[in-house]
């Protein structure tokens, strides 16, 4: 061997301190990050899920204008209903994207305790999510605007529960994503994750208002007058402690009561069992990614 | 040398059923109609009492709206399998004139759907037989519940070819689900939050609405008097649902026949 032995030497080293480093969590975040800004979907979910913010909180407020007693900022939430199935998918096809492609061969040579990727996928998610939840949310205020100028009512985005609303908004969008992302790796399939994901957010807490109707016969004339004591029904609760309906009690205000006929979660406790929802799947994910093969 | 048979719409019906019915997924989405039909029923069926007002049809009939999710995926995956594995330029070499093969995977979801809606809602009668003796429900006493128990089936089934119109469309069985519950679910919502003569109406002209066909007389009633909108009528109802099919496939068709069928394909 002839090689230069300075040249090898600084080539080992240079080998040794790539070793020694590893795959610290900082270098697979930033590895996450990489892979997540680099799809045309995600930017794509990005766009529509800001436009269509846009367009149906500015038809909602136009529409309610007219009402008496218009509250422009009671009209912020109105898109919100569209606008996370966006964040919600963002999160799903994050999650199955590696599996569906084979790329999580790759990753998970690279990145051998596993957890660690999850985490990292956790992390990129919320932020993305946190960034089109802003992005969304600005939107919203926009689509506001032009129908609390033409009544001349200012829209004050300070004043009493409206801070906390917005940032409730912010919360749910930026939750939804994670949620997809832990239906996503839980499953590791688009269409059985896709199919979960709505199934759980959308579909189940229709059919249940639905047969709740149906149990307690269609309403009939005007509702009975409110008592102190709510009759509790069992269908109306497994409606609120879904994560649609929790996640929505975030948005608005704490005053605004929960569901007929369900304990009143509140935004705090909406929260908190949104935030079990999202832990529920996220952790399952983790302990199958730990113990089970990757295929 | 035997002289080669040209393609046919029975050959190709023959080759698409085999694709369908090999592949797991139209049994576990099949499975799924069934089960939630079945399940939601019982399971709502534990809470009605005597006196609640409620017929024994609605109840039969009430996992519907779960069930539909199933039906749309089954749709869905047909109509996208073939992009989805690459298989397509197999199938289009084979069939160059190409819409064959389109109208063969609508009969075939069409078929496969009315069977799994039927074995569904039989399910359902079944297992609520002695809930409904329990509450003095019967099946047929109200008005309008063999309407809605023929809706049940047609509902589904148009569902599930709503499911193959956006898979054909879209080639991408994520893109093609979600815009099937936006359509069905999700902008219904929306709208219902915002009540007025323009939400009301809008609703009515969602594909959703075809969940009419589903519900006896005195709910029907009791819907339509509840909206702004247009008093379409259960089967009036059905009609904007086929009216969506019809024009999905049509679109779904003109790509099919214009665009590179490589296009859409995971590569």
């Amino acid at each position: 061997m002839t090689a230069p032995a300075a040249l090898s030497a600084r080539a080992r080293g240079r080998d040794a301190a790539a070793v020694h480093r590893g795959p610290t969590f900082p270098r697979v975040v930033a590895s996450e990050w990489t892979k997540v800004l680099s799809l045309r979907s995600t930017a794509w979910i990005a766009i529509v899920t800001v436009v269509v913010s846009w367009v149906v909180t500015y038809l909602s407020a136009n529409a309610s204008s007219g009402d008496p007693g218009f509250d422009p900022s009671a009209s912020l939430p109105d898109g919100l209903a569209l606008s996370q199935i966006g964040t919600l998918v963002l999160g799903v096809l994050v999650g199955t994207g590696e599996f569906r492609t084979g790329a999580f061969r790759t990753t998970f040579t690279a990145v051998p305790r596993r957890l660690s990727v999850l985490a990292a996928r956790t992390v990129v998610v919320a932020v993305v999510g946190a960034l089109v939840a802003a992005l969304a949310l600005v939107a919203a205020v926009l689509g506001v605007l032009p129908a609390a100028r033409s009544r001349d009512i200012p829209l004050d985005l300070t004043a009493d529960w409206t801070p906390q609303m917005l940032l409730g908004s912010a919360l749910m969008l930026l939750g939804m994503a994670v949620l997809g992302l832990a239906i996503g790796s839980l499953l590791r399939r688009t269409v059985p994750a896709m199919t979960l994901a709505l199934a759980l957010v959308f579909v189940v807490p229709v059919a249940l208002s639905l047969a709740s109707e149906l149990v307690a016969g269609p309403p009939t004339g005007p509702a009975p007058v409110e008592t102190d004591v709510v009759e509790l029904d069992p269908v109306s609760t497994a409606v609120a402690l879904l994560p649609g309906d929790a996640a929505f009690r975030m948005t608005t205000d704490p005053e605004a009561g929960g569901v007929d006929g369900a304990p009143d979660l509140g935004p705090v406790g909406g929260g908190l069992v949104f935030g079990a929802w999202i832990l529920l799947p996220l952790v399952a994910a983790g302990v199958r990614l730990r113990t089970r093969d990757v295929t | 040398m035997r002289p080669a048979r040209a393609v046919s719409l029975p050959r190709v019906l023959a080759s698409e059923w085999t694709k369908v019915t090999s592949v797991g997924s139209t049994v576990w989405t099949a499975l799924g109609v069934v089960l939630t039909a079945a399940g939601v029923a019982v399971g709502l069926g534990m809470f009605v009492r005597v006196g609640d007002g409620t017929s024994g049809v609605s109840l039969v009939v009430s996992g519907v709206v779960v069930a539909q999710l199933a039906a749309l995926v089954l749709g869905v995956l047909v109509g996208t399998a073939d992009y989805a594995t690459g298989s397509s330029t197999t199938t289009y070499t084979a069939v160059p004139r190409r819409l064959p093969v389109l109208a063969a995977q609508t009969l075939l979801t069409a078929a496969v759907a009315v069977v799994t809606a039927v074995v569904a809602l039989g399910a359902a009668v079944l297992v609520t037989v002695a809930q409904r003796d329990a509450t003095g429900l019967a099946l047929l006493e109200t008005d309008g519940s063999s309407r809605a128990l023929v809706g049940f089936v047609a509902y589904l089934t148009a569902v599930a070819l709503l499911g193959l119109a956006a898979g054909a469309l879209l080639r991408s069985p994520a893109a093609a689900l979600v815009g099937g519950v936006v359509l069905l679910v999700v902008l219904d919502q929306v709208l219902a939050a915002n009540p007025g003569r323009v939400a009301d109406t809008a609703r009515a002209l969602l594909p959703g609405v075809g969940a009419r066909l589903v519900r006896d007389d005195a709910q029907l009633a009791s819907v339509e008097a509840a909206s702004l909108g247009p008093h379409l009528g259960a089967w009036g109802a059905g009609l904007v649902l086929a009216a969506w099919v019809l024009g999905l496939l049509v679109v779904a068709a003109v790509r099919l026949r214009t665009d590179d069928v490589l296009t859409g394909v995971r590569r």
